[in-house]
Order: C-alpha cells, then structure tokens, then sequence
C-alpha cells in the first residue's frame, strides 16, 4: 500500500503558519510528529513525502524531519521523496550525508527513483541495476553485473539496511516497482 | 554623572571594537550616553551592535541610556527607514529630532531591523526576505536564482541561533550597499547579534574540559564554527553554521562571528581579515555577519 503525504498540507496543520517554508528545529518537530502519525495510522508499505509546495528547506528542518524519520525507523514503511526542488534537495543530501544516511528520491513523471545520500559507486550501480532490469538476488545480480558473489551480497545488504531496497525471500527490489 | 560611549562615525564590524571597548569601560548599570551626534554612517552590523548594547543594559537592570541621535539629517533619514529608532525607542532614551519615513520597497534595506524571539520570528523574517533577495542577489550581483534560496537558508539558520542558544531575544537586518574600501563591489550585508549567553557559556558544559587551559572565547567560536560542535548531544546538531559556510564557500562570502571576547572569521579570496583574533572587549552575546558579494562583472 502507498500513501502520500503532502508536506505543506502538514506544515500548515501542524504549526499554523501562513508561511509554506520548512526552517527552524520547532516547526521541523512538528511536522515529523505529524508525520509519524500519519505513518502510524496508515502503516503504508511506501509513503511519498511530497515537496511540490513547500518553499525553503533549511538545514535544521530538514534535519528535524528526514534525518529522524530515517533514523527512527519510520515503522517499517519505506521513505522516498518526491517534487523536490533542486535547492531544497541540496539541503537534504547536506543532512544524509551528516549522518552516513540515503534516501529515495522519486520522480513522478517518470516513476523512477534513485537514491541519494552518502553512497559509494557500488550501491548506485546496484540500485540501478534493479531499477531497469527487475528484482535479483546476491549471485543473481552478481552475474548480471559481473562482480563476485561477496561484492553483491554485501551491497544489497548496505541498501537494504539504509531502506533503499527491499528484500523478500533473498530477492531485491525497489520499493515501488 | 554619565559614562559617555561614542559611536564611531562610520560603525561597521572593524570600527564596532572602538565601540566596544567604550562600552565595556565601566559597568553595564553605569548611567550612559551614547553619542551618536557625529554619526556619518552604520552598517548593519553596526545598528545591531548599538541596539544589543542597550538591551545587555536592560537586561542587567542598568538606567536607559540616553542617545543622542545623529546631527547629520540625512543619516537619521537612513537609520529611521532601517527600522533602528523604532526598536532603540525602547531601549534608550532619545534625544533629538526623528524623521518620519516612509517604507521604500525598493530600498536597499532588505529585512529592517527585526527582533527574533522564536520560531515563528524566523519564518516571518525567511518569508519576508525572498522577493528582495531575489532581486538584489539575482538582478544586482550576478548570482545564479537558486542562490536566493541558499541565502534565506543561512539567514534562517543564522538567526536560529538566537533562538535555540542566546537564552533570550536578538535582532537581525539585511542591507545591500557597495563595499568600497576592501571590495568595490556590491555586497548584501545579514547582521545578526544578541544579548544571551554567547559561544563560551553555551558550550562550556560540554566542550570545556576537551579545550582544558585553552578554553575561552576564542575555543568555543573554533569549537561551533570550525568543528561544527553544539552544545545539544544530538548528533545532528552543528549543521547550521556548517551549511552556511557551504553556502558562503560557493558565492566567495564572508562570515565573521564575534561572541565574549574573541572574533572568528571565514576569510574570502578577496579579504585580509584575521582568521582569529582574541583578547577584544568584551561585549555581551554574540554577533554574526554574513558577507555575499556580487559576482565579478555584475554591479560594482
């Protein structure tokens, strides 16, 4: 099941403010809080976090709401971002990469994600590789990519930890795909 | 008697130590004069400065200081439209004729002087800011549009820092002038300074045995902005000043930060400024200054 969550929607409901930016550590709280609500109820398999009408994203909201979102676990439901804008993404990837985190950027018009954070060239030719080709174990995707076995399990275990993929039965995919 | 502080003829960040050291003279509950009567100029550095020292005055309980305003009418002119005699109004006491201005949208002042208290001040000052700084930065100094959104975030996180660490209320102020002495180029000037604790109180708790016989002033301004550290244990503390400094390096800015008795300062290509300098007056809280010039070739 997938649920979306506009973010500005959650801004104005939960900090009451006429203003469509995300900055200050407060208003970052608030928001996660409401957030985690919704995800609680819901209990979607994937929630679309969407952006398109939020304004700025400073550092320490965006801190307060992905960063802990994605630390905390969120409650099993996968994560992926959507209608971010280029400034607004730079501020995100700035906080993934504070705390050695990733997340899913998903594009609506073409349904593609990739993930973004602080990722090594292995993890982003293994997404890539079951993005466009489909779901793959270890060996299966070793074989597809020509690494060893040891190379490709220990990558899908990176983004299967970091919440990038999922993993069923040993196999490996993208969340909505 | 009154203890006489004079404000510098032209008070910016460099003549604000003159000011400084007047101020820190005597006791904060002395009965003061602030001569302001020579006045030619200020920066908003400058306005902030003199506003913090009357609130640091108040808040230790000390008499309103009297201030005598500028003789030269075309700065009470330029003070009155940044919004200054507004705030000191409650703060000193005035002497002199004050101009009534009306707010010019297309002035240089891009955020008059603005308390921040709280959350909700920042997100008035952040969705304040965005129209003109689009229109400075953008159309006047030659940076890319997507520079307008990095700029607010410094601000916003600039100004967080009253709010999550000063333990009372602070001013912010953005101006755009022209930067004649060590640039010749366009600049858009973020002041922000207050009253509360500054760096070495707010970190001492945490960061002063790691710094041992080192810690002071200048310790704790090396600790938050060259090591990212706050004072909060939660790890994704300290991203504030480290994303303004992202932001400053890609647009050659400049960002100085006094608190206590020290300065730090993130020194651009085109300035000699010092890295560190300590053992300066002291002066109450902190003061932050973000410097962006225009891009070479746009508006000198």
């Amino acid at each position: 099941m997938r649920q979306t969550i506009r973010v500005e929607q959650v801004l104005r409901e939960s900090v009451c403010t006429p203003y469509r930016d995300l900055v200050t550590r407060s208003t970052g709280r608030a928001v996660r809080c409401s957030i985690q609500q919704a995800l609680a109820a819901g209990a979607p398999v994937v929630a679309l976090l969407d952006f398109s009408e939020v304004g700025l994203v400073d550092f320490s909201c965006a801190d307060e709401i992905i960063a802990k979102l994605l630390l905390d676990g969120s409650g099993g439901t996968f994560l992926m971002l959507q209608g971010l804008r280029e400034e607004q993404l730079e501020a995100i990837e700035h906080v993934l990469s504070h705390h050695d985190l990733a997340a899913l950027v998903h594009d609506r018009v073409s349904g593609a994600c990739r993930p973004v954070g602080r990722l090594s060239a292995d993890h982003h030719a293994a997404f890539e590789s079951l993005q466009a080709v489909g779901p793959a174990t270890a060996p299966a995707l070793a074989e597809r990519i020509g690494w060893n076995g040891a190379r490709s399990a220990e990558v899908l275990v990176a983004l299967a930890r970091l919440r990038l993929v999922q993993v069923e039965h040993d196999s490996y995919s993208i969340p909505l795909a | 008697m009154s203890r006489v502080v004079e404000i510098p003829a032209s008070l910016d960040d460099r003549s604000f130590e003159q000011f400084a050291q007047a101020f820190a003279l005597g006791s904060m509950t002395d009965r003061m004069v602030f001569d302001a009567r020579a006045a030619q100029w200020a920066s908003p550095f400058g306005l902030l400065a003199m506003l913090t020292a009357g609130q640091a005055v108040r808040e230790a309980g000390g008499p309103a200081p009297a201030f005598t305003v500028p003789l030269a009418e075309e700065v009470r002119r330029y003070w009155a439209r940044t919004g200054f005699f507004q705030h000191a109004a409650g703060l000193f006491d005035l002497k002199g004729r004050l101009p009534r201005v009306r707010p010019d949208e297309h002035s240089d002042v891009l955020l008059d002087v603005t308390p921040v208290r709280a959350s909700e001040d920042v997100h008035a000052v952040v969705g304040k800011i965005q129209e003109g700084a689009a229109r400075i930065l953008h159309g006047e100094l030659g940076l890319e549009a997507k520079a307008t959104m990095g700029f607010a975030m410094a601000l916003s996180e600039a100004c967080q820092n009253i709010v999550e660490h000063a333990g009372t209320g602070g001013w912010v102020a953005v101006h755009a002038y022209t930067f004649r002495r060590r640039l010749g180029r366009r600049v858009v000037v973020i002041a922000v300074s207050d009253a509360g604790v500054g760096f070495r109180r707010s970190l001492e708790p945490t960061q002063a045995r790691r710094f041992g016989d080192r810690w002071g002033d200048g310790a704790a301004l090396e600790a938050a902005v060259i090591q990212n550290v706050s004072r909060f244990r939660d790890p994704g503390r300290g991203q504030g000043i480290a994303g303004i400094k992202r932001y400053l390096t890609r647009w050659q800015g400049k960002l100085s930060i006094r608190s206590g008795t020290a300065r730090i300062v993130i020194v651009p290509d085109w300035d000699d400024d010092a890295p560190m300098t300590e053992q300066l007056a002291p002066f109450p809280g902190a003061q932050v200054q973000i410097v962006i010039p225009a891009q070479e070739g746009a508006g000198a």
